[in-house]
């Protein structure tokens, strides 16, 4: 027990200088984009704001001409005092309220579909490898990967199009109706399933041969190894075998896998969230990157790190717990 | 296998069952849809001081108003919490008239000192006066209930329309707010035709009449309401399916999109705005430099296949002048005399090349004194798709004249910096807009703005300066006489048309739509009072106020 506290305690401290490195880059790395936001701004008005603008732009902004290494530490201070600063494209709403709403949504929407895409791929991959050459065998697999190799933007567009506009089944976009009001009510949940349905489907549909390939293919390998046999000759139950003993060996990878898709769940349903019109966080880091807005995509950027480093610490214990071997 | 397919038509049956109970639609409908900006989810800001420009639209000019809106089809400034003003003093007072019977949303009476209160505001708060107006005015004060009175302390007539079109805002509620740059202003209070915030969520909010609007009747309709589109395609989609009554966007070959789908309520119209967009050229690029160079480009560009491959001809090809549409009044009585070097004249191109001293070889290629190729980079926008199409036809424009002129595409926030800093040779661009010419040239030719190449300059990113000018500049500035001014802005023209220090490719229209299926009285090429487009405030009160149910 002492080992595996030890192990955890590792794993906090690599986490932590990961962090470390990570808000630093991102703190660099928008800031050698070329161009300045009131700039862009100031652009956007198309020649319909006189150049006398700018100074009052750059005033409202804040922005100096401190050396970067002194923003630096200002920037590190208020972050630990979880302050993210004001957002300039949506000026003057700070960046935490801004990510908070959005950020819900997506985990919604994403975190949802990657829960069953995983669930579901997982469970149908370990069918399929009990029952290798079966009916099911031969046709999942390659169905699965061809749907998958389609490029995602253009899948969600086609399903967009027939069901959505020419069908009408599902709503063009957005995350819930217009007719309802948000919060803690039956028509509003309702409202909002419906309207994540579509992007959801998409986004399984593209996900889950993914998860049911790796899952049959490390089943199939356990399936040959002795202790199996073993069970089999003690005359266990094959759903104990399939269950208890080769798929729980076998899904150690897949949860490496769940953790990591974890976090690009975060940064990667940009794609889903521009095409359906869903208010998530992928399209807003659109936003903040077309808009140059350095405080709110340092915001996300952190979000999306340290769900990263979240959702992998999580995994490391919860392998810590299938896993005995790390125990020892 | 069956499993699955059940699985999934479970929950889709479901939906089915849900989708069609949203179906039932009655023929009236009570509030006006609007897009005019591309957002995913609302930020509640109401602003109309904001210099970012992130208050929601209609806030500076629907919730809030101007004293004068300017209407960009006829030209004319039309009096709205303003009546009339009066140059004094030799052009160093302005004198402004308010209407009167004029009461805030929360029923307090409008005077002239909201008026004085609302520019004072911004000489306390520098951040705010985004037009500069205290760079050249000295006091705002109200000098009765009515009457505003503006001393300036340099003379600078053009700042009219910078005070003309301020929104006001109301005293008793903003001398009470610390920091009117960071205010958000959640439950706003004005006088325009719309101030009710009747819903605020992330995805749709609603704006409802205001209750003492001063022209009496006025607004028709109750409310506008405002879903999330965040691009193009979904405001097309909403469009089409009869979602959206009225919006701002540009729609791609819009007869066989848009309208064919329901030719008796799918309407458009893009009028010109009489500016223009321009091909820029680098006048502090050796070559470029050279009139005769830019005047020979010009000569090539065959500007009605721009116009229709470009621009679906949506546009037209631009006027030499550089203003177009309801601007052409001011095209100078003399234009035949002077000449016209936007019209396709491929042969002309080459004369004035061979005579800069560009030379062909045999294989039809130009080339410098000094042997180099003479070769140019036409820069714009990535995904700015109809500005890319232009620059393409362009590029092919000026191989048969012997130049090479390649497309290179850059993102955003890359491309504006390179035009401010003058890195480019050839780019698809915007200019100077205003009320008169005059905004166009003094940014095509004042060297107020002239920045050494490398040095940030927010406009003449062409980099042209020309002295002569600069003094009509400084005329047209202290003169408030209808004549003085037309007379200076042909002059500009002349000296523009001289020069070429950019050269104008095609001119600039609105892109609007609107449904008239629940609602009437929008703007149209057969009743112009005012542009269809919701995106050039404050000319959309015009319309919030006339548009009608059906």
């Amino acid at each position: 027990m002492n080992h595996s506290l030890n192990y955890l305690l590792r794993r906090l401290g690599f986490y932590f200088i990961a962090a470390w490195a990570a808000l630093t880059l991102n703190f660099f790395i928008p800031r050698l984009m070329p161009g300045d936001p009131a700039a862009i701004i100031f652009a956007r008005f198309r020649g319909k704001l006189k150049p006398e603008a700018m100074n009052a732009l750059r005033e409202t902004f804040g922005l100096t001409d401190e050396p970067l290494l002194g923003q630096y530490w200002s920037y590190l201070k208020s972050i630990l005092q979880g302050d993210l600063g004001i957002s300039i494209a949506y000026f003057p709403e700070p960046v935490t309220s801004i990510i908070s709403s959005a950020l819900l949504w997506t985990i919604f929407l994403a975190g949802f579909s990657l829960i069953i895409s995983f669930s579901l791929g997982t469970l149908l991959g370990t069918i399929i490898a009990w029952n290798r050459s079966g009916k099911l065998d031969s046709f999942l697999p390659p169905a699965l990967a061809f749907i998958g190799a389609f490029p995602y933007f253009w899948l969600a567009m086609v399903a967009l199009y027939i069901f959505g506009f020419e069908l009408s089944w599902f709503p063009l976009g957005h995350a819930y109706g217009n007719d309802v009001t948000p919060g803690f009510n039956i028509p509003f949940i309702l409202s909002a399933l419906y309207h994540a349905a579509l992007p959801a489907l998409t986004m399984i549909l593209v996900s889950l041969g993914g998860w049911m390939l790796s899952m049959r293919n490390i089943m199939i390998t356990t399936l040959g190894t002795d202790y199996i046999a073993f069970a089999h000759a003690k005359g266990l139950s094959s759903r104990l075998i399939m269950l208890r003993y080769a798929a729980r060996n076998a899904i150690l990878p897949n949860f490496t896998g769940f953790g990591m898709a974890l976090g690009f769940v975060l940064s990667g349903a940009l794609l889903t969230e521009i095409i359906f019109s869903y208010p998530g966080q992928g399209y807003l880091l659109l936003q903040a990157v077309r808009a140059q807005d350095f405080p709110l995509m340092q915001g996300l950027f952190m979000t999306i790190t340290f769900a990263v480093l979240a959702a992998n610490w999580i995994v490391d214990i919860l392998i810590l717990f299938f896993d005995p071997r790390t125990r020892k | 296998m069956n499993l699955k397919i059940i699985s999934y038509l479970m929950p889709l049956s479901l939906l089915i069952l849900f989708g069609c109970e949203n179906k039932n639609k009655s023929n009236k409908r009570d509030g006006l849809t609007v897009y005019q900006e591309a957002q995913i989810s609302w930020v509640r800001n109401f602003n109309p001081l904001s210099p970012a420009g992130s208050a929601r639209w209609p806030t500076s000019s629907g919730i809030y108003e101007p004293l004068f809106i300017y209407n960009s089809m006829t030209g004319e400034y039309v009096p709205w919490l303003g009546l009339d003003y009066k140059w004094e003093k030799g052009n160093k007072v302005l004198k402004m008239l308010m209407r009167k019977g004029v009461k805030w949303s929360d029923g307090e009476p409008f005077s002239a000192e909201d008026v004085a209160f609302t520019f004072n505001i911004k000489r306390k708060h520098r951040a705010l006066d985004t037009r500069d107006s205290w760079g050249y005015l000295k006091e705002v004060v109200a000098v009765s209930d009515t009457i505003v009175k503006f001393e300036f302390k340099r003379i600078y007539v053009p700042g009219f329309d910078a005070l003309a079109t301020q929104s006001i805002v109301a005293k008793h509620i903003w001398d009470k707010i610390d920091d009117p740059v960071k205010f958000s202003n959640p439950n706003p209070v004005g006088t325009g035709p719309f101030t009710e915030i009747i819903r605020f969520d992330s995805q749709l909010w609603e704006l409802g009449k205001n209750p003492n609007y001063w022209q009496k009747g006025k607004p028709h309709i109750n409310k506008l309401v405002f879903p999330t589109f965040p691009s193009n395609e979904q405001v097309t989609l909403a469009l089409l399916s009869g979602n959206l009554d009225w919006a701002g966007a540009f729609i791609p070959a819009i007869d066989r999109v848009f309208v064919s789908k329901d030719t008796e309520h799918h309407k458009y119209w893009f009028p010109l705005t009489g500016h223009t967009t321009f091909l820029h050229t680098n006048t502090k690029d050796p070559i470029l430099s050279d009139v005769r160079v830019r005047k020979a480009i010009s000569y090539a560009i065959d500007r009605e296949l721009v116009v229709k491959v470009g621009m679906y001809n949506y546009t037209e090809p631009a006027h030499v002048s550089g203003v177009s549409g309801p601007m052409s009044k001011w095209h100078s009585p003399y234009l035949d005399q002077a000449e016209n070097w936007t019209t396709y004249d491929p042969g002309k191109a080459n004369m004035l090349l061979d005579g800069a001293g560009f030379i062909k070889d045999e294989t039809g290629l130009r080339y410098t004194t000094d042997g180099h190729i003479l070769e140019f980079d036409i820069i714009i926008v990535s995904g700015w798709s109809d500005w890319i199409r232009s620059a393409q036809i362009v590029s092919q424009n000026l191989k048969n004249v012997g130049i090479t002129a390649k497309v290179k595409t850059y993102d955003f926030g890359a491309w504006i910096s390179r035009m401010q800093k003058g890195d480019f040779e050839l780019a698809i661009g915007w200019a100077e807009k205003g009320t008169t010419p005059y905004a166009l040239y003094r940014g095509m030719m004042s060297s107020e703005y002239l920045q050494p190449k490398g040095e940030i300059a927010d406009v003449n990113w062409h980099r042209f300066g020309l002295a002569s000018a600069d003094s009509l500049f400084r005329e047209y500035e202290q003169t408030s006489d209808k004549n003085e001014i037309t007379e200076i802005i042909y002059e500009l023209q002349h000296l523009f048309i001289e020069h070429a220090p950019s050269l104008p490719l095609f001119s600039e229209a609105s892109w609007a739509e609107c449904n008239t299926k629940y609602f009437s009285n929008f703007p149209s090429a057969e009743n112009p009072y005012a542009t269809l487009s919701p995106n050039y405030p404050p000319e959309n009160l015009l319309v919030l106020v006339n548009v009608q149910n059906r």
